[in-house]
């Protein structure tokens, strides 16, 4: 985990991870959100309506934007304002996606960094994009 | 600058961060005027009209002003 304070964090500075999507975390998923849209849940229903396999849930792919905060950018002194993101291409239960954030903006008076985030898969897709906005916290 | 225009820029400002377009906001308009304008949404705006104007507010500044007037004295000396 990063430990960043408002004064170490600078425009231009990049954090990225990678995952891949598990069965697992979609069915965790689909538990904690109670979302049981066919789409997510019924492989041959979603394979009928013209996807290769289950929709993994655009919300499950953005949670990964709660960690690029929490952890990486700015990390332990994170709090989350704001997260505005899009979902531009699907993504499936096994796809490794890699999730990068760069600081656009840094607002020191109200401890307050913007982030543009953005998520590929191991085709280089972009599967979504976001606008964060996360508070740094003084201790 | 003037002051006239670096108010209509902060009303746009004030129209984007609180997604409502009928807000008027004038130099004596506080936080009590306008619904939403709670801690959180005062961080979204001093962020929105520092990259608006391109200029910084100080910490001291954010706690202390009252109204918007007192946040147009400071962006009008910050871009002056």
């Amino acid at each position: 985990m990063n430990h960043y304070t408002i004064s170490e964090l600078t425009i231009g500075m990049t954090e990225s991870f990678t995952v891949e999507v598990t069965e697992e975390m979609q069915d965790k998923f689909t538990e904690i959100s109670e979302d049981i849209n066919p789409m997510h849940i019924d492989e041959d229903y979603a394979k009928r309506h013209g996807c290769k396999g289950r929709l993994v849930y655009g919300m499950l792919t953005s949670s990964f934007y709660s960690r690029l905060a929490g952890v990486y950018l700015p990390g332990e002194h994170c709090i989350l304002h704001e997260v505005k993101s899009r979902f531009h291409n699907p993504v499936y239960i096994g796809d490794v996606l890699t999730v990068m954030g760069t600081v656009e903006e840094v607002h020191e008076a109200v401890r307050t960094i913007r982030i543009k985030a953005v998520i590929v898969n191991q085709d280089g897709q972009k599967v979504s994009q976001a606008v964060i906005t996360a508070g740094v916290q003084e201790y | 600058m003037s002051r006239e225009e670096i108010l209509s820029k902060v009303n746009d400002v004030f129209h984007d961060v609180f997604d409502d377009d009928s807000i008027v906001v004038t130099e004596s308009t506080t936080a009590d005027d306008v619904e939403d304008w709670d801690s959180l949404m005062h961080i979204t705006l001093i962020s929105e009209i520092e990259s608006a104007f391109g200029m910084k507010f100080q910490m001291k500044d954010v706690v202390g002003m009252q109204n918007v007037g007192e946040m147009l004295d400071i962006i009008e000396k910050a871009v002056s």
